[in-house]
This record gives structure tokens, C-alpha cells and sequence, in this order.
């Protein structure tokens, strides 16, 4: 049964459609990645959501009330904003405090609610401190903690994460979904940074100019990518057309007119069922864990990758062939 | 080459300062003065300037009346100004231009001719002019307000700041007084002083306006210049006492200002 259902949601600025008649639904505490590029209406639909931002039509449920014409104070909903939007002139617990307040919660209530959330983000020692005075992780913790300490129907996260470096953004991403799996609080992210849907999700919307472009776990979406869109999108998919594919590979078999694979499909041992590619490595990128290199079958270019191992070292020039399970070949529409 | 600079810089820099100090330095001990009329220095020094001035009722009730307007209309446009700003950075951002092109008015507007409108306006409508004045007053120090309200909005992200507080369940009434009021204050405070200051020092408005009725510093000085030198400069001293006083509190709050943000 749908907690969160968003039912022909549309929304413009200034004559622009960015939302064209959207219908999502959400599980009870479900963790929920609105993922796209820049401009694909992904934030817009999370204001509405949040009730910050009125759609042109549609209906917004949350617990099976129409909340649509809802105020966003009413909403019973936390919110972590991409700018932390911690309040200048508050400590960490003020901060943390604020919504319980807001609720009029016995004082003493909150300052043991508060303790704990400090406790449940990892700031303890930091109550006093201002926001000015914390990193940008801490500065994030205590976002998440002043959004979730009033126990919201629903989180939002507006690209939370997207401010802090690599290491802090992977640890935080960890932190945030074992929070959100403990309190079983339905949570919706937006991101346009893929590796961190897959991490977190229980499942992905991707959104393209204002249209779901797929939807699914994070497992389907990586391994069925339904449209060349989204193939593109979601990693590093080879994407070729139906005639490249026989050039390459010298079989005709091919009548699609799209086909996606994914680099890490291509191996260098034989496998049964499989395409060959016989040819030319042409360029090595070491990337930590992973080889990745340029290979062309027959003038056709697609890129592999491999776990680096040293006992399969790839060469630049080197002639090698790499095996492709037909399964792992996957058409377009 | 780079050697000659520092000289360069501090004979630049010392003649500046000369030119702008000399006529204070001149003023301030002119009003210690006994006489000063035939030699290089004062004949004697004395404080009796100051003493004549505090001992005028006259001149205090000046100062009052001085403060009464500079204060009452800075207040004022605090009470109406600040909430009015808010609302339109925050929520309509596009009538921003009305406030601008109001702004370039009250700049393009000279003093005389905004009080011979206002006489004009004013004069047979039963109003006091000492409302219209405060009026006048309020509409001129609209832009320092406007600058000092609409940056510190900015600067603390107050449209985010107002979601976040709301999302929390705070009335827009709320969150404005909890969470960004406290956080504009220095700026305003600096807006306001400065104001304060403008309109303390304010002569034209003052005294074609209310002139001889209601009688300020500026209009009282203004007299003294055919009465007393001595007595003038004496004001003139007192008065940028009080400037500075206002003026080093501005940095102060400022620079505290800049360490928070």
C-alpha cells in the first residue's frame, strides 16, 4: 500500500512546463532517489512535495490525506536543504531543538530527544557549538538531525550531500542510510549523482525533462536501462547502434536499432553464448580498483572494464579479444 | 625605484590627512580659544565657549528636539521599513525594482525642493510639519535601510532560512522574529545608526520646514555663526564627537558582524 502518492502532478514557470503530469508512489519507509540532471525538474517536484512550491494540478497524499492545499508547516514533513539552511544564531541544540519547540514539547522532553539525535549523528561535544564553528559534514549532521528529531511523516533531502568532498559525502551516505533504515522513516532523495542512488536506494526515479524516464531498484535500473536516455545516464553504458554492433562483432544478427552493454560485461575469457570482439586496445585509464580502456572491434570503439588484477595487464596497442554473453547485450527502445 | 615608493605613499597619504584635518584641528582649537583674531596661535585657552553652551537651555532643548526627530523617524522606518523589505526580498523579489527606482528618487530629489513641495503640499492641511518632516525624513533614509536590510538578507540566506523555519513548523511571523531577525540586527543596527547620523546632521528639510518653531542643532548652529565663533565651533566640536562616537560603534558592530558570518 502507496504512504506517499503523487497523482498527475504538473507544474510551469513562466509558460515552461518542468513537470508534465507526474504519477509516483512511495511505500511506508521506503527510500525513495529522485535522480536526473540539472533542470529536470527533480527539486521542483520535492518543493511541491515539501508544500513550498504549489503545482498547477495534481493531488499530493501522504498517509492517505490530501495534503496538496496543505501549508508546508502543516505538512508534518523534515527537510535537509542543499545550503544546510542551519539558523545563524542558534547552537547545534537550538538548532536540533527548534521544531520540538515549534510543537510545544515539554522542555524537558526535548533536551532528551535532542541528546539523543546529537548522540544518533555522531556530535556529541558539539551541543554548544554554533554552526559557523562546525565542518560541512557537521554542518549536514545537524541538518539531518533537526529534520528527523520531530519524527516527520516523510524526509526530504535536496541534494544533501552534493557540497562535501568524496570521503565525507560516502561516509555521510552510510550514516544516512542506516538512520533512515533504524527509524523506518520514508525518504525522498534527490540527487543527480548516480553512484549515491544506487548506494543508498530502495528505488530510483529518473527523471528526464520533466518525465519519469524509468523507474525501478537500483539493481534494474543498472542492469535493464530502458531507453538510451537512461543507458546513458546511469553509468558508463556502451551505447551502439544495431549496425555498429554487427560491424564489431561479424555476426547480423542485430535488428534493433539501439543497444546498450556495460563495460564491465566484455571479458577475456571465453564464455559460452557469447559475441567475440577481436582488435586493438587503444587507451588505459587506471582508476584505483578498476582498468578501464578504449577497444576497437573492426573500427567500432567501445570501452571495458576490468577489476585490476596484475595477472591481466592491459596494454595500450596490444591486440586482445574480449567475449560478450549475448544476455549482456541489451536493446533499447 | 621601490624604495622612493613608501615615502611616496605616506607623503600622500599625510597630505590628505592634513587637508582633511586642519579645519577640525582649526575649529577645535579655535573653541578653546579666548581670541584668535591677530596672531598665529590663540591668545589664551579656555573652556568658556563650552560652558556658555551647556549652561543655554537653548542648546540642550536643540540637542532634544534633534534627537527626538533623528531617533523617532530611524525608528520608525525600522518598525514599518525592515518588515516591509523582508517581505519583498523574501517573497516578491520581482517588486524589488519599484523600491530601486523609489531610491533613485529620493537621490534625484535636491533638499529645497523636496521642502517647497512639501510646504506647498502640507502647509494648509491641518498636519504638523513636524509629522511631515519625520515623513520626509523617513522616505530620505529609505535607501541606507533598503542597502543595510535587503545585503543582510542575502548574506544569511533568509528564502532558505524562511523554508527551513517553516518546514519546522514556525508561522512566517515566527520564523521572521526567531530566526531571521536575530540575524539581520547588525546589519540593520549599522543602517540605522548610520541614518541616525544623516539625519542629525540634516539642515535644508529642517529648516525650511519647521525653521524657528522647532528649533534642531543645525538651525541653532546655524544662528550661532552671527552670534558666537567661538560658540559655533563649539558646537560644531560637540556634534563630531557624537559622529565619531556613532561612527566607531558602526565598526564595531560590523567587524563582529564579518567574524560571525
Amino acid at each position: 500500500m502507496s504512504y506517499v502518492t503523487i497523482e498527475n502532478i504538473s507544474k510551469a514557470f513562466k509558460g515552461q512546463t518542468v513537470l508534465h503530469d507526474l504519477n509516483l508512489s512511495f511505500k511506508q519507509g521506503e527510500f525513495v532517489t529522485l535522480l536526473g540532471p540539472s533542470g529536470c525538474g527533480k527539486s521542483t517536484l520535492l518543493r511541491i512535495l515539501a508544500g513550498l512550491t504549489s503545482p498547477e494540478q495534481g493531488v499530493i497524499k501522504i498517509d492517505g490525506c490530501d495534503v496538496t492545499n496543505v501549508k508546508a508547516k502543516d505538512r508534518q514533513i523534515g527537510m535537509v536543504f542543499q545550503s544546510y539552511a542551519l539558523f545563524p544564531n542558534m547552537t547545534v541544540s537550538e538548532n536540533i531543538a527548534f521544531g520540538l519547540k515549534m510543537q510545544k514539547i515539554p522542555s524537558e522532553t526535548i533536551k532528551q530527544k535532542v541528546a539523543r539525535m546529537v548522540a544518533l549523528v555522531g556530535l556529541a561535544g558539539k551541543e554548544n557549538a554554533y554552526p559557523r564553528e562546525l565542518s560541512g559534514g557537521q554542518q549536514q549532521r545537524v541538518a539531518l538531525a533537526r529534520s528527523i528529531v520531530t519524527e516527520p511523516k516523510v524526509l526530504l533531502l535536496d541534494e544533501p550531500l552534493s557540497a562535501l568532498d568524496a570521503q565525507i559525502r560516502k561516509n555521510l551516505q552510510k550514516q544516512l542510510r542506516t538512520i533512515q533504515q533504524e527509524l523506518n522513516i520514508t525518504t525522498v532523495l534527490v540527487t543527480h549523482d548516480q553512484e549515491e542512488a544506487m548506494a543508498v536506494s530502495d528505488r530510483i526515479y529518473i527523471l528526464n525533462e520533466g518525465r519519469i524516464a524509468q523507474s525501478g531498484t537500483p539493481h534494474e535500473i543498472y542492469t535493464k536501462p530502458g531507453s538510451e536516455f537512461v543507458a546513458r545516464f546511469i553509468g558508463n553504458y556502451n551505447v551502439l547502434e544495431g549496425s555498429e554492433l554487427s560491424i564489431a562483432t561479424s555476426e547480423r544478427e542485430f535488428s534493433n536499432r539501439l543497444y546498450a552493454i556495460r563495460p564491465e560485461a566484455f571479458s577475456a575469457q571465453y564464455m559460452e553464448d557469447s559475441y567475440t570482439f577481436s582488435g586493438r586496445v587503444n587507451k588505459v585509464m587506471m582508476l584505483g580498483n578498476i582498468t578501464r580502456y578504449e577497444f576497437s572491434s573492426n573500427g567500432i570503439v567501445v570501452t571495458a572494464e576490468h577489476l585490476h588484477q596484475s595477472d591481466e595487464d592491459v596494454q595500450e596497442g596490444a591486440r586482445k579479444t574480449l567475449y560478450l554473453h549475448k544476455k549482456d547485450v541489451i536493446p533499447l527502445s | 625605484m621601490n624604495k622612493n615608493r613608501p615615502f611616496f605613499h605616506y607623503l600622500t597619504i599625510g597630505a590628505v590627512l592634513l587637508y582633511l584635518l586642519v579645519p577640525l584641528l582649526g575649529t577645535l582649537i579655535y573653541s578653546f580659544s579666548t581670541q584668535w583674531h591677530k596672531t598665529i596661535l590663540p591668545e589664551g585657552l579656555t573652556f568658556h565657549w563650552y560652558g556658555e553652551l551647556f549652561s543655554d537651555s537653548l542648546f540642550l532643548k536643540a540637542m532634544g528636539r534633534s534627537l527626538i526627530l533623528s531617533v523617532g523617524a530611524t525608528i520608525l522606518s525600522l518598525l514599518i521599513m525592515v518588515p516591509a523589505i523582508f517581505s519583498i526580498v523574501v517573497y516578491a523579489p520581482r517588486l524589488e525594482k519599484f523600491i530601486q527606482a523609489l531610491i533613485v528618487l529620493t537621490y534625484a530629489m535636491p533638499g529645497v525642493i523636496i521642502a517647497v513641495g512639501l510646504i506647498r503640499a502640507y502647509s494648509n492641511s491641518g498636519m504638523p510639519m513636524v509629522v511631515v518632516t519625520v515623513g520626509a525624513y523617513f522616505v530620505g533614509i529609505l535607501p541606507y535601510m533598503y542597502q543595510g536590510t535587503r545585503n543582510s538578507l542575502r548574506n544569511i540566506q533568509a528564502v532558505s532560512l524562511m523554508e527551513a523555519a517553516e518546514i519546522l513548523g514556525a508561522s512566517r511571523f515566527t520564523a521572521f522574529l526567531k530566526v531571521i531577525l536575530p540575524n539581520i540586527m547588525p546589519g540593520v543596527l549599522v543602517s540605522s545608526l548610520l541614518s541616525f547620523s544623516i539625519l542629525f546632521g540634516e539642515f535644508v528639510l529642517v529648516n525650511l520646514l519647521i525653521g524657528g518653531s522647532f528649533e534642531t542643532v543645525q538651525v541653532y548652529l546655524y544662528k550661532k555663526l552671527n552670534v558666537s565663533g567661538h560658540i559655533a565651533s563649539a558646537i560644531v566640536i560637540c556634534y563630531f564627537i557624537l559622529i565619531s562616537i556613532l561612527s566607531s560603534i558602526i565598526v564595531k558592530v560590523t567587524r563582529s558582524r564579518k567574524e560571525t558570518l
